[in-house]
């Protein structure tokens, strides 16, 4: 029989018991979805960040935390904000440790001391508050460092900031992003900062002059400055928060190769006998890759597993189909049919369901995605404005078609052997 | 003529076959002699229990016997896989008693089926399935399925669709036992008309009157056969 005469007897098959047919399909649709949805959502988000890192962690920083378990648990936001801080218990990073940091290696352009703590910014009302991160920064250094993220949409930064100036994010400014503005650039805005190392807690506040707001940077704000940040200069931090330690220190480096990454990392952290963890990028990056890997994995396994669930569909409609049609098939023998025939007819009708399945599924997976991206960019359920473009690879695609066509067969594969076994004789006789 | 010379259509000697019947074997066929000639209409009659529908099953290629030797169109069939044995029904046409047709086609498309199987391509079987539905009288019947069919016009489809391969012969299971006495009648007289046009028909029924309509008939009776007449 020629391969078009069989797909058409299949076709024919199909349609005779459309719902059916429908509904199967649509296991196969639902699983497909499932699977492309995430993945694109998975594959756009980790795009989104992993943009967000390259500006706001430049390659050719290194960034030294306090404790000797890189990427430790954080407190507050921010991956820079002590979010890679190990053990307090650990020995502290003092703000002028920049000056030995600078002498230790040529490859070393300058470094920068960032001090950071949780607190609130009230603006003149009074009324409202933000919660916010405090961080105390040379802002020339800063400024350098981060010259793409660290820049004002109104006002101007000043480079040799007067004491009570300070520098906020744009969501500081706009907090809802929809216009109706907390702070302007040279509004008086309160800074409060609990100090919980003494009992009683102690509020310590005072106000501030609000340079500049920075441009939007939007998404998390790795690494450098955040959309949700105060920036006050270093001195003002120390005396305010009465400390001479940093949170982080940021070091800059003349290039940023892997070998001059790696080397730099080793000689500041032996020089602080392994009391300080070092950083980098590009570490991150490749951290963030393995997290995402890991998130696509268990996200499409949970999609594969309604994929599976429709495979066990197909199966069992194949079996209702086949012991409905067993005169059929014994019609068919009678006439001259060979069993690997009967086989085919049978496969050919899965990978029927299964291509017409993916192809939904593939489409509605990319709809969904873009419905769900769409609610997120919008503020979502997290509250947090997160611009997601879902990236449909065609790797995904054609990784979604033989999926859904390959489970269909493989659970194809039972029924459609069972019916090519049919002996002629017997399956005549069945009524 | 070329005819004298073919090997017989079919050829049993001490034909057997026993079934299994769970533990039990029950010997279906115990020994069947038989010969059918190019050209032959031959009747196999017997009640039912005699062993005609095993003999049926296994001159159609449709099961192997458990021992003597059977060849159709010269072929021995216990030595043939599950596939020559596919090949070897597309040279038997076969009519059944419950037309078998497939519902969801229309008459042409269940002629041209069989054709398909074969591997016919599309056009020629169009054309030949025209061609058969006229010959059994069915012209304006052609897009009809078999439910918009009387049983008389399904049989005929059937019978054009055992023709659509040119059979060496035409195997009939009680072909008018399911349809009404006028009709049969019909029926028969197209089923005459085609052995005239020189097509071998070997017919299994339990019908005395329906048996002695062909030229020769074999009476079966316990497994073996009781006598072999011509009519």
């Amino acid at each position: 029989m020629r391969t078009s005469d069989v797909f058409s007897y299949s076709f024919s098959a199909i349609k005779l018991r459309k719902l059916r047919a429908a509904l199967t399909t649509l296991g196969v649709v639902i699983g497909i979805a499932a699977i492309v949805a995430l993945l694109s959502i998975t594959q756009g988000l980790q795009t989104t960040i992993t943009d967000q890192l390259e500006r706001g962690l430049s390659a050719d920083t290194l960034i030294v935390v306090p404790g000797s378990s890189a990427l430790g648990g954080g407190e507050g936001g921010g991956f820079a904000g002590g979010g890679f801080g190990g053990s307090s218990s650990n020995a502290p990073l003092h703000i002028n440790y920049t000056d030995e940091i600078n002498n230790l290696s040529p490859d070393i352009i300058t470094s920068f001391a960032v001090v950071q703590k949780a607190g609130y910014v009230q603006n003149g009302s009074g009324v409202i508050r933000i919660v916010t991160t405090i961080t105390g920064v040379n802002f020339s250094q800063y400024a350098n460092a981060y010259s793409t993220t660290f820049v004002a949409a109104t006002g101007s930064i000043p480079l040799n900031p007067s004491n009570d100036e300070i520098v906020v994010g744009a969501r500081i400014s706009d907090p809802r992003f929809n216009g109706t503005l907390f702070v302007r650039a040279n509004d008086e805005v309160n800074i409060t900062w609990t100090n919980n190392t003494v009992i009683p807690f102690v509020n310590k506040t005072y106000t501030a002059h609000v340079a500049a707001v920075l441009d939007r940077i939007g998404g998390f704000g790795i690494g450098g400055p955040s959309d949700t940040g105060i920036y006050v200069p270093l001195t003002r931090a120390e005396e305010f928060f009465g400390t001479d330690e940093a949170d982080v220190i940021i070091v800059k480096l003349r290039s940023s190769d892997a070998a001059t990454i790696n080397s730099t990392s080793k000689i500041i952290t032996d020089y602080f006998g392994d009391q300080v963890s070092v950083i980098s990028a590009t570490a991150v990056q490749s951290l963030l890759t393995t997290i995402f890997s890991t998130i696509s994995l268990f996200l499409g396994g949970i999609a594969a597993i309604s994929l599976l669930v429709a495979g066990i569909g197909i199966m069992n409609i194949m079996i209702v189909s086949l012991i409905e049609r067993t005169r059929e098939i014994g019609i068919l023998k009678a006439i001259g049919m060979k069993s690997r025939t009967v086989l085919y007819i049978f496969l050919t009708e899965s990978v029927i369901i299964g291509l017409i399945g993916a192809v939904i599924g593939i489409l509605s997976g990319w709809v969904l995605a873009n419905g769900v991206a769409l609610f997120l960019g919008r503020g979502g359920v997290i509250g947090s404005a997160l611009t997601i473009t879902p990236v449909l690879t065609v790797e995904v695609i054609l990784g979604a078609l033989g999926f859904g066509i390959g489970i269909s067969v493989i659970f194809a594969l039972y029924p459609a052997w069972r019916a090519s076994k049919l002996k002629p004789v017997e399956a005549l006789r069945y009524e | 003529m070329e005819e004298m010379f073919m090997a017989p259509v079919v050829e049993a000697i001490d034909l057997k076959k026993t079934y299994m019947l769970g533990k039990i074997p029950v010997e279906a066929l115990r020994g069947v002699n038989l010969k059918v000639e190019s050209g032959d209409f031959l009747s196999i009659l017997g009640p039912s229990g005699s062993g005609k529908s095993t003999l049926l099953n296994l001159v159609g290629a449709l099961d192997k016997p458990t021992a003597g030797k059977l060849s159709i169109d010269g072929v021995d069939v216990s030595t043939l896989n599950d596939n020559q044995l596919a090949d070897l029904r597309l040279r038997i046409g076969f009519v059944f008693q419950f037309f078998n047709l497939i519902p969801r086609f229309t008459a042409r498309d269940n002629v041209e089926l069989a054709m398909s199987i074969k591997g016919i391509n599309k056009s020629a079987r169009t054309k030949r399935a025209q061609e058969l539905l006229e010959t059994v009288g069915l012209k304006d019947r052609i897009n009809h399925k078999p439910a918009e069919l009387s049983g008389g016009q399904q049989q005929r489809v059937a019978i054009a669709r055992a023709l659509a391969n040119d059979p060496r012969f035409l195997l009939m299971d009680e072909p008018t036992g399911n349809i009404d006495s006028k009709t049969a009648r019909e029926v028969l007289n197209l089923i005459q008309r085609i052995n005239g046009d020189g097509v071998t028909i070997v017919m299994v029924t339990h019908d005395q009157r329906l048996a002695l309509e062909a030229k020769r008939t074999v009476q079966m009776f316990d497994g073996v056969i009781a006598s072999d007449l011509v009519n």
